[in-house]
């Protein structure tokens, strides 16, 4: 055991990735960010629409897009990437409604099908070519963000503006900080009521699609640094964070910034105290915010909630509703 | 058959929330034994709510239910129960026989099969509603009415004294209608106890011995021409809220995100 | 006696497989190397292949049994948590004794599955969250921890050699008999739990509320189902590996719902479908260049869900398409007779036969369409065909009466009690004449009161002109009011 986990060195820890290596960790660190934010943002509005599920289903099927996409390209540009990816994402959606629509396999399975089938194609086709596809199966799974420095950098002129899959995920970030800015209202509205959307002018599908798009985009960007499954917990950990927190949603997009920014530095401090994958370092120590969240937040933490539980009961009251105070105060207001 | 002389269900201070709105908030109640009784109110009245605190499928917050003197884990034998259509997916791989005698499975206890007396019984229940033919169709090819009747004919499979029944006549063909309230009345006469959330008015002035009028606490219950008055209606289903329902309002629209 | 046949029935074809191609491989006709590898494969001739066949059966078997509850329950997601959750409880079974020990493993595994669940159910219970969030909050979470655990035992000096990264994608040749001996155990709890409360199990998937209501013990049975679950997937995670394992669940288990529309069938099916994706998934790894044994079962149980989708015999897409294309050619033949019978009648019953051009005439095509109208409802043994000349057989008259019939019937009906105007009637008939049963249309008779005229005047087929032995009877001329 004491081999397993190395002795806790809060210099080497806390403080040495950025006095001695900051170029590496610096980038590590930034690349975390862009990571955890853009997938925080678009999976705000999954998580509104009750669509978690369809996150976790893009980012499996993504993986054979990505593989043919390199085999096609033979190269690892942007361009193909994308095109793999949103290609994989449009035959996802398409099976699975193929197969909830025409039978009666209920949506959940319809998933699950479509996107383990795809995965495990994408499984072959990467350990079969695995000599022309520059990935193995298990940067698949949970990526290497460490590896993000030593990528060729991107420079304009004489400025470096970062390693290449940072530069292309701070795009991104920026891409879809952007989009949730402009199509706010329109975003919000057909998230919870698409009726009314439709009856404002706003397209419902046209709203679905693009964040179908918008979400296949950041998760294969995010893919080679976090891999399949860690980017379901970027797109989730963020804003259900944030939403113990307020239930207001410009707060809750805040809140998951901060949250990816807290998650990469305490992610880093985790993964060089204890020797592991940063990527899933990461992971953990945003779920252990949640967690912190869960228990600690002053309206809906279990510490508060167990609090109004023991309140005295009242005539007219009823625990953890609402106390006779209450009642009376919004009888005088109503008069 | 000697009659009960205990209540077949009391209902005392019972108060339940969904995320801290109140839906039903001090409601008492002592329900007679024999009767037909309706229970209407508008939509979020909490009608569903209370039949189902009293089964145990919702949490109360506080007060407490007697079902014949006992709590309903201990009588759960002597209760029949009809659920939304809704509440079930219409596709599941079985077929009308294979759901009556679920109503069978509380008697049986674990570990055993249904009898031939439970097939006889499911049988005759089946006949009652007048689905006997249809024993063999799965579910999903059964009309909207007929689906109804399958889940009657279920309840009348539990051999109950007490029975809730939410909404049976929602959605339903003419025919099926007067199927159930046939059968309904026939349990009444035979000393059963009914409980029935209703949706609509006029019918419910027609078809129940006693009414009970319900708008997140109990506005009145008592024989159906005493109650069903215009004032208590206007109560009831009113255009003014109740101070109840607007605090209702205002702790649910603060939990709600903005 | 059947009821029994259903269930030994494919048991029964199972065994079958596995001795047929042993039969084959000790015969040993052919030489390509396919016939050989599945001869050797299936023959048990090597002592490692002879525990992955088990393994693979054994965890198709438990998967496809249990999935089919998870399917009709609609816990897909469910179970793709589960099987994700249960990681870091695999890396600390491999802690507590350095080795790949099944027992620990298994135990590690399922109170990590169980932990996860639980904190689920602690999370939508207690917050705001939705279940779908709070599912894929613990998949991701654990799914980490356990990867941050792997990769610090890679880095242990014994633990390169743990061969705990197969447990991500399933590498089935790395079964062991001790693997193997848990994986009896385990399915034949499972089947046993199964057996001994299916009324349950069946209860609570279909009407949670009312079987609660019924004072059946809902959520010891939810417990347990999940209990059961958790050790057939870890069982099975070192063949299929963590993030493929669900799909064994899900997958068998939807192409039998594809198939049948009764529980206990689906669930036997499931579990067929289960050991076929798992043999073909092993027996595919063993002949394949290093492939990982998960992906492979996964496909191969997709295809199977493939053909049932397509093939299916109730619901499948073909089938489907069959029936359509058929209704559609039935719809023809009868329309063809019924015109057949509008030209004797319009010629007053005189003649027996109809001649093409009269038929072209009446239906407005040219000669050749008429012709092969002709020749479909000769070979469906309604009408002959006699030098241009289409002539009744008994059934062709039986069934062109039928159709008049049912069709004026629905004309005076909508007429009389739905006070549709006369001219408006004719269409819909046109459409209903087809289908109407002969229940409804004894209702119908009766109704309008086995009138014989319908609202243009002509006359109504009755039953007796229907079935009886004389040729086509004109019927107003028999009765007179």
């Amino acid at each position: 055991m004491s081999q397993l986990i190395p002795p806790f060195d809060a210099h080497a820890v806390l403080v040495a990735p950025w006095t001695e290596n900051v170029s590496l960790f610096g980038w590590i660190a930034a690349m975390g960010f862009c990571v955890a934010s853009a997938c925080g943002l678009v999976g705000n509005y999954l998580m509104l629409r009750r669509m978690a599920l369809m996150g976790d289903a893009v980012s499996h099927s993504i993986l054979p897009g990505l593989v043919v996409a390199f085999l096609v390209s033979g190269s690892r540009g942007t361009v193909p990437m994308f095109i793999g990816a949103l290609s994989a994402g449009a035959i996802t959606t398409v099976l699975i409604e193929t197969i909830h629509k025409r039978t009666r396999v209920k949506q959940d399975a319809a998933i699950g099908i479509a996107f383990s089938t795809l995965f495990a194609i994408g499984v072959i086709l990467t350990v079969t070519y695995a000599g022309q596809v520059d990935l193995d199966a298990e940067c698949v799974l949970y990526g290497e963000i460490a590896f993000v420095p030593l990528e060729p950098m991107v420079r304009l002129g004489s400025l470096v503006l970062g390693p290449e899959p940072f530069f292309r995920m701070a795009s991104v970030l920026l891409g879809v900080a952007v989009l949730v800015a402009a199509f706010y209202k329109e975003l919000l509205v057909s998230s919870f009521d698409p009726g009314l959307a439709k009856s404002l002018g706003i397209n419902p599908s046209i709203m679905h699609y693009g964040l179908m798009a918008a979400l296949s985009v950041v998760v294969v960007s995010a893919f080679e640094s976090v891999g399949a499954i860690l980017v379901i917990a970027m797109l989730i950990l963020p804003g259900a964070t944030a939403s113990l927190l307020t239930t207001r949603l410009p707060l809750v997009h805040g809140l998951s910034l901060v949250h990816a920014a807290l998650s990469s530095w305490l992610g880093i401090a985790l993964g060089v105290w204890l020797d592991c994958s940063l990527a899933a370092a990461m992971v953990v120590a945003g779920a252990g915010l949640f967690a912190l969240a869960w228990i600690f937040s002053p309206r809906e933490g279990l510490i508060a909630r167990w609090r109004s539980h023991h309140e005295k009961l009242t005539p007219h009251s009823s625990q953890g509703i609402v106390s006779r105070d209450e009642v009376e105060r919004s009888s005088l207001r109503s008069t | 058959m000697t009659s009960d002389p205990v209540a077949p269900l009391e209902i005392h201070d019972v108060t339940v929330a969904y995320h801290r709105k109140p839906v039903l908030w001090g409601v008492d109640l002592v329900i007679p034994a024999g009767q037909l009784i309706g229970i209407v109110g508008p939509n979020g009245a909490g009608k569903s709510t209370l039949i189902k605190a009293c089964m145990g499928l919702l949490p109360m917050q506080s007060g407490w239910v007697k079902i014949f003197g006992l709590p309903f884990s201990k009588v759960a034998s002597r209760v029949g129960y009809v659920p939304q259509r809704e509440s079930v997916d219409w596709d599941f791989p079985v077929n009308v026989m294979d759901v009556v005698l679920m109503g069978r499975y509380g008697r049986l206890g674990l570990l055993r099969r249904p009898s031939k007396t439970d097939r006889e019984l499911a049988r005759s229940c089946l006949e009652k509603v007048h689905l006997l033919p249809y024993a063999n169709r799965q579910i999903a090819n059964l009309s909207g009415g007929q689906q109804q009747r399958v889940f009657l004919a279920r309840a009348l499979a539990q051999e109950a004294d007490l029975y809730f029944m939410d909404e049976p006549f929602a959605g339903v063909d003419a025919a099926t209608e007067s199927a159930i309230i046939t059968v309904l009345r026939e349990l009444r006469d035979r000393g059963k106890t009914i409980l029935v959330v209703h949706h609509d008015l006029p019918t419910a002035r027609q078809y129940f011995d006693q009414l009970l009028l319900l708008n997140m606490n109990v506005i009145a219950f008592g024989k159906t021409e005493e109650v069903f008055t215009a004032e208590l209606l206007q109560k009831t289903y009113g255009g003014r809220l109740t101070i109840l329902s607007e605090v209702a309002q205002a702790l649910g629209a603060q939990s709600a995100p903005r | 006696m059947t009821r029994i046949w259903r269930i030994l029935g494919p048991v029964l074809f199972l065994l079958l497989i596995p001795s047929a191609l042993r039969a084959a491989g000790v015969r040993d006709l052919v030489e390509t190397n396919w016939l050989e590898q599945i001869g050797r494969f299936f023959t048990f001739r090597d002592v490692a292949v002879r525990y992955v066949l088990a393994g693979s059966i054994l965890l198709g078997l438990s998967c496809g049994l249990l999935g089919s509850f998870i399917v009709v329950r609609k816990m897909a997601l469910v179970g793709d948590t589960l099987s994700h959750a249960v990681l870091p409880g695999v890396a600390l079974g491999f802690l507590w004794n350095m080795t790949k020990d099944p027992l620990t493993i298994l135990i590690g595994a399922t109170i990590a599955g169980l932990v996860g669940t639980s904190l689920v159910s602690a999370i939508t219970q207690t917050t705001r969250l939705k279940e779908d969030t709070a599912l894929g909050l613990v998949l991701a979470s654990f799914f980490a921890a356990g990867i941050c655990l792997i990769t610090m035992i890679q880095r242990l000096p014994t633990g390169n050699k743990s061969g705990l990264d197969k447990f991500l994608f399933g590498q089935a040749a790395a079964l062991g008999a001790d693997d193997v001996t848990l994986m009896a155990i385990v399915a034949v709890v499972a089947v046993g739990s199964v057996i001994a409360f299916y009324k349950e199990l069946l209860a609570t998937s279909f009407d949670p509320g009312f079987a609660r209501a019924s004072g059946l013990p809902a959520d010891w049975i939810h417990h347990g189902l999940m209990l059961v679950l958790t050790a057939s997937l870890v069982v099975a995670l070192q063949a299929v590996g963590v993030v493929l394992v669900s799909a064994m669940l899900i997958t068998p288990a939807a192409a039998a719902y594809l198939l049948t529309d009764r529980l206990h069938r689906l669930v036997v099916l499931a579990a067929f479908f289960g050991v076929l994706a798992g043999v073909a998934g092993a027996f595919l790894s063993f002949v394949g260049p290093s492939l990982p044994t998960g992906p492979l079962m996964v496909v191969g149980a997709s295809t199977v869900f493939a053909a049932a989708f397509l093939f299916g015999p109730r619901h499948g897409v073909l089938a489907r398409w069959w029936r359509q294309r058929s209704g559609m050619a039935r719809t023809q033949r009868e329309n063809t007779l019924k015109s057949m019978f509008h030209v004797i009648e319009t010629n007053g019953f005189r003649a027996e036969g109809v001649t093409l051009t009269e038929l072209a005439l009446r239906r407005r095509e040219t000669m050749e369409d008429v012709q092969r109208l002709g020749k479909k409802l000769a070979r469906h043994g309604l009408a002959t065909v006699t030098s241009d000349v289409l002539y009744f057989t008994p059934a062709g008259r039986q069934r062109a009466s039928e159709i008049v019939r049912n069709h004026r019937l629905w004309e005076l009906y909508l007429t009389n009690s739905a006070n549709i105007a006369a001219d408006h009637v004719h269409e819909d008939a046109e459409k209903i004449e087809h289908i109407l049963g002969e229940s409804v249309v004894r209702e119908l008779e009766r109704k309008l009161g086995y009138a014989t005229v319908d609202p243009h005047g002509k006359s109504i087929p009755t039953p007796r002109a229907i079935h009886g032995d004389a040729g086509l009877v004109d019927e107003t001329k028999g009765r007179r009011k």
